[in-house]
């Protein structure tokens, strides 16, 4: 009986993601409504919120991007907020304080290490403006990234807005190829539907604006999370984008948006970006299930789905890949399914080199590479956040602290 | 405008003194079961690794198989054999009715032949007959023509002779008695000539029969040709039915060597009933530690901990699909059949032949 349900409950979230899937293809393609309407004079004060950790030169040429913005230089404000790196960060942002003096911008340290959330928060304290950009500290911004955001704001349901990240750096190995394909489908069909009804289950904090009164109204959520007493740094962007749905707020990913991420080259940088993020989604999944039987009927019936459905289909992920090797552990090797990957890949490969040539692929067959690493992903990723969820310390950009209180997270967001 | 849309969150409830150590407790055991889980599964992936690895690799695996009369290979072997041994009955009583009807037929055959000479010798003894006998009559019957004719020329005189009685009477020259003998002398006269006269014709008859080939004739030849014809008839018959039985006999061999084959097949003794009997799946890359006489042990958890449970006994010829036990493809094997001296290893995922895979 119980392999029966756990198939049936298999089948029907496959069901649901093909049908999502396509529903994104057929909103995308046919129905205006998908996207929100955009009024580009409006132009609020926006302060662009930038906690930083470790990133030594890359936070200058991050505000040197951010200085090339379109939007008036006189209604936007750089933020800088260095969360004791030990490199020479801080130095950088000074530099850039320096250097592009066309825009204003602040550079602010925290008394100790306190990691993104608590930075952002840090960094909002001297903000004064309508919108709050958060930015991360390693990403270049196209020129029409704030206004691109801010023109999503004259819908005064719109609660806060994401924009499309890139890849920058998608041939630098076969692990970024991957995070390449992952960061094309998420932006460009999986949030399709969730942006028809305004209720994008997470945007990424690469680039996420947000009104400041609801940032005010969130942060001392924000501060105050934690786990059964472990404060929480992680997955900030998920939960102030939970936050903004629960609070009634409509949600929404402005692709035109732009901002280019450098990813994790390697493998165990990889996974430990991608470890952070699902125990977010584990997180997330048991504040859903806390929250949810509050807000079930007040909710988008699509804003439910995309609650539930993301991090039970990660939990789901784990039980099919278990089912999948220890019923038919070869199934996944047969010709028919390799010509559908191979399939799957060329079409995916030629649909960003044509879209995206910025971030064409060089070799498409990294989509295998792709493939297997859902299923390390699905297989060992879930049962790790499951049980690390105490864990304060898999930041990528994590160096040794020469004096801090030990409490040291950073890390990049989520697509 | 926006803060419109805002809805109240209630206050964050202030933790209670006891908090801080409830909380202390949750991690404390969620870190215990963590750790184990983490380990569990650190162990599971390795023990899968390592069972993936070690059957990619070893050559003298098994998987015991257990054969039920009532498999969809057993009851298609058991249509099978039924079928066969019918028609081997069929074809059998066939051919004794073939041999039954050959031998008749020859006999028939041999009676028709043995009357064909003695046909023959008789036609050759009328035909000789007839040529020593059919001139001498043509003789005769040209006397008795002669002999009639000179005969009708008295026989012209009685009319006279019987007026002259007539008138003898009338005149009294003769009595009545005189003329009734004398006419009576007269019919006897005219009777022996019209019997002349019959036999005349009939001799006639005689002599057209004698000296040429009349429908008489014609009857003995139609009846030699028949013969003649039943006995090709016969013949061919009898090409027929030992054709037949040539091909049934071939076919009966071809049976009898397929049955004798069956009855080396696993699945004989299943649909035999004898439920005693072992089986194992032995897939072509191990067939070099296969053997008549190879001990087979039987293993904890598939490959440790081994115990010879018994030998092999027979090795079958026919190929057989299976799903690889571990790895779920199809792979093509044969069967062997086991002595097991612990039956229930015949239970077993997998045995090993000839050695123990992990020398213990």
């Amino acid at each position: 009986m119980a392999p029966v349900l756990v198939w049936l409950i298999l089948f029907l979230c496959l069901l649901i993601s093909i049908f999502k899937y396509t529903l994104a293809l057929i909103l995308k393609w046919s129905v205006p409504g998908a996207t929100v309407k955009k009024d580009y004079t409006y132009q609020p004060a926006v302060s662009v919120l930038m906690p930083c950790f470790n990133e030594g030169k890359t936070v200058y040429e991050t505000i040197e991007s951010i200085s090339k913005s379109n939007y008036p230089n006189d209604r936007f404000e750089v933020i800088a907020q260095d969360d004791c790196s030990v490199d020479d960060s801080y130095e950088w942002m000074l530099k850039a304080q320096r250097d592009f003096t066309n825009i204003q911008v602040r550079v602010g340290r925290n008394a100790v290490n306190s990691g993104k959330a608590r930075s952002v928060c840090n960094a909002l304290k001297l903000s004064t403006a309508e919108l709050v950009i958060s930015i991360d500290s390693d990403c270049i911004f196209h020129p029409d990234a704030i206004r691109e955001l801010a023109a999503c704001f004259s819908e005064p349901k719109i609660g806060s807005v994401g924009g499309r990240v890139g890849v920058r750096n998608p041939n630098e190995s076969t692990v970024t190829a991957i995070q390449t394909f992952i960061y094309y489908t998420a932006f460009q069909v999986y949030k399709v539907p969730e942006n028809w009804t305004r209720s994008v289950g997470c945007i990424s904090g690469c680039l996420f604006a947000i009104r400041r009164e609801l940032l005010l109204e969130i942060e001392p959520k924000i501060r105050s999370r934690h786990w059964f007493g472990i404060p929480v740094n992680q997955g900030e962007d998920r939960f102030l984008t939970h936050q903004t749905l629960l609070r009634g707020y409509g949600t929404y990913i402005n692709n035109d948006a732009l901002c280019w991420t450098t990813v994790p080259a390697t493998l165990p940088e990889l996974f430990k970006q991608q470890l952070r993020w699902r125990r977010s989604i584990v997180r997330d999944l048991f504040y859903t299930l806390r929250t949810l039987p509050k807000h079930v009927w007040t909710l988008h019936p699509n804003t439910v789905l995309t609650l539930v459905l993301t991090p039970l289909g990660a939990l789901l992920g784990l039980l099919v890949a278990i089912t999948m090797l220890s019923g038919n552990p070869m199934a996944w090797a047969g010709p028919a399914p390799l010509l559908v990957y191979l399939g799957i890949a060329a079409v995916l490969s030629l649909v960003i080199r044509k879209y995206s040539a910025r971030e064409a692929i060089n070799n498409p067959l990294a989509f295998g590479a792709y493939l297997a690493w859902s299923l390390v992903s699905s297989l060992f990723i879930t049962t790790l956040a499951l049980c690390t969820m105490d864990s304060r310390d898999w930041g990528t950009r994590t160096k040794e602290q020469e004096a801090d209180d030990g409490d040291v997270t950073h890390q990049e967001s989520a697509p | 405008m926006a803060t419109s849309l805002i809805k109240k969150v209630p206050p964050e409830v202030k933790p209670s003194v006891i908090q801080p150590m409830l909380y202390k407790s949750v991690v404390t055991i969620y870190r215990i079961f963590a750790i184990v889980t983490l380990y569990v599964v650190l162990v599971g992936v390795l023990s899968y690794g390592f069972v993936m690895g070690f059957y990619a690799l070893n050559t003298s695996w098994a998987a015991p198989v257990i054969l039920s009369p009532t498999d969809d290979k057993s009851l298609d072997f058991t249509e099978k054999l039924v079928t066969s041994r019918q028609t081997l009955e069929d074809l059998t009583v066939d051919v004794r009715r073939l041999d039954g009807s050959v031998e008749e037929m020859n006999q028939h055959r041999g009676a028709l032949l043995a009357l064909e000479p003695e046909l023959k010798a008789a036609i050759n003894r009328e035909k000789k007959h007839d040529q020593a006998t059919g001139p001498q009559l043509v003789q005769l019957d040209k006397q008795k023509q002669a002999d009639n004719l000179k005969t009708q020329a008295v026989m012209a005189l009685v009319k006279e002779v019987e007026a002259a009685i007539d008138k003898d009477l009338s005149a009294g020259l003769i009595t009545k008695g005189d003329a009734a003998t004398q006419r009576a002398a007269l019919n006897q006269a005219e009777s022996s000539y019209t019997d002349s006269k019959i036999s005349e014709v009939l001799l006639s008859d005689s002599v057209l029969e004698k000296t040429t080939t009349g429908t008489k004739s014609m009857d003995v030849l139609d009846k030699q040709a028949e013969l003649a014809s039943e006995i090709a008839q016969l013949d061919i018959a009898i090409g027929v039915a030992q054709k037949q039985i040539h091909e049934e006999t071939q076919q009966i061999n071809r049976l009898r060597q397929a049955l004798a084959t069956a009855k080396q097949s696993p699945y004989y003794f299943i649909v035999s009933g004898d439920n005693s009997v072992y089986f194992a799946f032995v897939p072509y890359d191990n067939q070099s530690n296969v053997s008549a006489g190879t001990a087979v042990y039987d293993c904890y958890l598939n490959m440790v901990a081994c115990k010879k449970v018994g030998t092999v006994k027979q090795i079958f010829a026919g190929e057989q699909h299976a799903t690889h036990p571990i790895f779920k493809t199809d792979i093509r094997g044969f069967l062997i059949q086991m002595q097991l001296d612990h039956p229930e290893s015949a239970k077993s995922k997998t045995v090993f032949l000839n050695r123990k895979p992990l020398f213990f």
